[in-house]
């Protein structure tokens, strides 16, 4: 892992790293790449891959309408906000 | 009469006897965490609600749980209505949630009194409560020690007896390590047992509530309570619920308890593997059968878990963007701009290193090489555990390969060396099985766990094993001097 694949990662989540702790963040990755990377010894030819440990379908409920409008509640923890909507800098001219 | 380093089953027999009424119960409860504010173990104090509650408690003869009255922290990652919920970051400092987590509303509504938020790893993201935003978290043994982590602020609060009980959440053991280091019971229960709805998500597919208390018996009252189906956690398992009670005292001489051989124990600290030995000897005097098994790759736990919960920590902490709730950073040029400034002013560095991690892991080119691999390997890990509960009731580990250990010693050059407290807990949360944590003695003055991990949705058996382990032994009632702390 080099300088420019952190960077490049940084980007993908958003994420900005003080130039001093980047050497820092660099190593640290490489450390836990390592690691995660002792993964590739072991045999998994054929195995299909656990995203769930309960593996079950998800439970379906009827779809019943509810009139439970928190918009107000839900508005007043953005930091910018009008009576309809939550606020961001300007994204179209 | 004291409140503090009372349990549940004893908190309500005095309110029973009304030798103290519920209102007087939460104020003693508040009067004792402002007593010990320097271990740090509270984020907020629910000082407004927690009285009123108290006091309409007091005149509703209708209640009769076995909570009712009876006061309990929740860790600061379950969203309470009106009460600020932080995750111990910086991000949602301010963050006042509009509704109430499942586990803890099924709490209140059984009459429980809720004092505090309590101070936890940022994000859940740790195993040590270094990482929280509002600083690190004392252990009640011990100032200047760790507390576990991540649920460290919930165990604190239990083990100096503020509280005689409190919630806390488990990816990779941060229940039973916390548990393990402040000498208290704690339980993660099978994976969907409890709603995880409200909970802020670190790793969906291996977060799961539990209780953290003085004994197995509580953790059962709590279990009552909190399990069941949640229509709005489609993971929740729609099983019935037994009572956990019921069974408790049964005898366990028919239990059969399998060690695993690749933990190489004889590797350990040699009290560690001492305190173990006594702790099998009283089993077996109990009439417990010990056999050995083998689960061949349970030693790819941690590097498992390193590729599995940072990326879904990724994908989770997504939404954490400056627009519609947390910290939003000010002068910013675009939106894009937006995102990155308020991610970064908000997350701390464990998070974002785990954020990376995860980014790097599910990203083009690596996924099946790390992501993909992770889960086959998590497959087999399953699979192993499967194998051996044919055979055997429960497995017995030490909780912690060490006890808790001074502020900033750890994980500081290397983050791999934090990483590995978790090595006994963490294959418990891979393939969704319940695990219990409880004290089973000290070193140095420093209280040493015991973890026991059941088949799926056997609880039961864990609380049973472990009740009947503390019938028989005197190490749950161990407190702590907390005289640093005044």
């Amino acid at each position: 892992m080099d300088q420019e694949t952190v960077r490049t990662i940084c980007y993908l989540a958003r994420l900005e790293i003080d130039q001093n702790k980047s050497q820092k963040i660099q190593k640290d990755l490489e450390i836990i790449i390592e690691l995660i990377g002792s993964l590739q010894s072991i045999d998994t030819t054929n195995v299909e891959p656990l995203f769930s440990p309960l593996e079950m379908t998800a439970l379906k409920h009827e779809d019943v309408e509810k009139s439970d409008n928190k918009k107000e509640k839900f508005l007043e923890n953005a930091a910018a906000s009008n009576e309809d909507y939550f606020l961001v800098p300007r994204v179209v001219e | 009469m004291s409140i503090q380093f009372k349990s549940i089953v004893e908190l309500r027999a005095m309110l029973d006897k009304k030798s103290i009424s519920t209102p007087e119960l939460t104020q003693e409860s508040l009067r004792l965490a402002k007593k010990y504010k320097e271990l740090n173990c509270f984020v907020s104090m629910n000082e407004e609600m927690g009285p009123k509650k108290a006091s309409a408690i007091e005149l509703d003869k209708k209640t009769t749980s076995l909570i009712s009255g009876v006061p309990l922290a929740q860790k600061d990652l379950f969203c309470t209505e009106g009460l600020r919920t932080t995750c111990s970051s910086k991000i949602l400092e301010n963050f006042i949630p509009p509704y109430t987590a499942t586990a803890v509303k099924k709490l209140e509504d059984a009459g429980s009194i809720t004092i505090g938020k309590t101070n936890m790893d940022e994000f859940a993201m740790g195993s040590s409560n270094e990482t929280s935003y509002f600083g690190n978290v004392h252990n009640p043994w011990k100032k200047g020690y760790v507390p576990g982590g991540s649920s460290g602020g919930s165990a604190a609060a239990v083990a100096a007896g503020i509280v005689p009980a409190a919630t806390g959440t488990d990816t990779g053991g941060s229940i039973r390590q916390p548990a393990a280091h402040c000498g208290i019971t704690g339980l993660k229960p099978t994976y969907g047992r409890i709603s995880r709805w409200g909970m802020i998500a670190f790793a969906s597919s291996l977060d799961q509530a539990g209780p953290l208390a003085r004994t197995a018996e509580d953790c059962a009252i709590l279990l009552n309570e909190m399990a069941g189906h949640d229509l709005k956690d489609t993971t929740s398992l729609d099983f019935t619920v037994p009572d956990y009670l019921e069974d408790l005292d049964k005898p366990i001489n028919q239990l059969k308890i399998g060690i695993i051989k690749e933990f190489n124990l004889n590797e350990l600290d040699s009290e560690v593997q001492s305190r173990f030995q006594d702790s099998k000897d009283l089993y077996e005097k109990l009439g417990a059968e010990f056999v050995e098994v083998s689960l061949p790759n349970i030693s790819a736990s941690v590097p498992t878990y390193y590729s599995i919960a940072p990326a879904e920590c990724s994908s989770n902490l997504s939404r954490f963007d400056g627009v519609r709730f947390g910290h939003r950073a000010d002068n910013t040029e675009d939106l894009n701009d937006l995102y990155i400034k308020s991610r970064s002013e908000g997350f701390g560095d464990e998070v974002k290193r785990r954020i990376l991690i995860g980014t790097y892991a599910l990203s083009a080119g690596y996924y099946d090489a790390y992501y993909k691999k992770a889960q086959q390997v998590r497959r087999l890990i399953k699979n192993d555990f499967d194998n051996v509960f044919e055979t055997v009731d429960l497995l017995m580990t030490p909780t912690s390969p060490n006890t808790a250990f001074a502020f900033g010693t750890k994980g500081t050059q290397n983050p791999v060396e934090l990483y590995l407290e978790d090595l006994f807990t963490i294959s418990s949360n891979l393939a969704g099985l319940p695990a219990i944590s409880i004290p089973h003695g000290q070193i140095n003055s420093l209280p040493v766990g015991l973890q026991l991990i059941g088949n799926f949705l056997r609880e039961d058996k864990l609380l049973n094993a472990a009740h009947v382990f503390q019938e028989n032994s005197d190490f749950h009632l161990a407190q702590p001097t907390m005289e640093d702390f005044l």
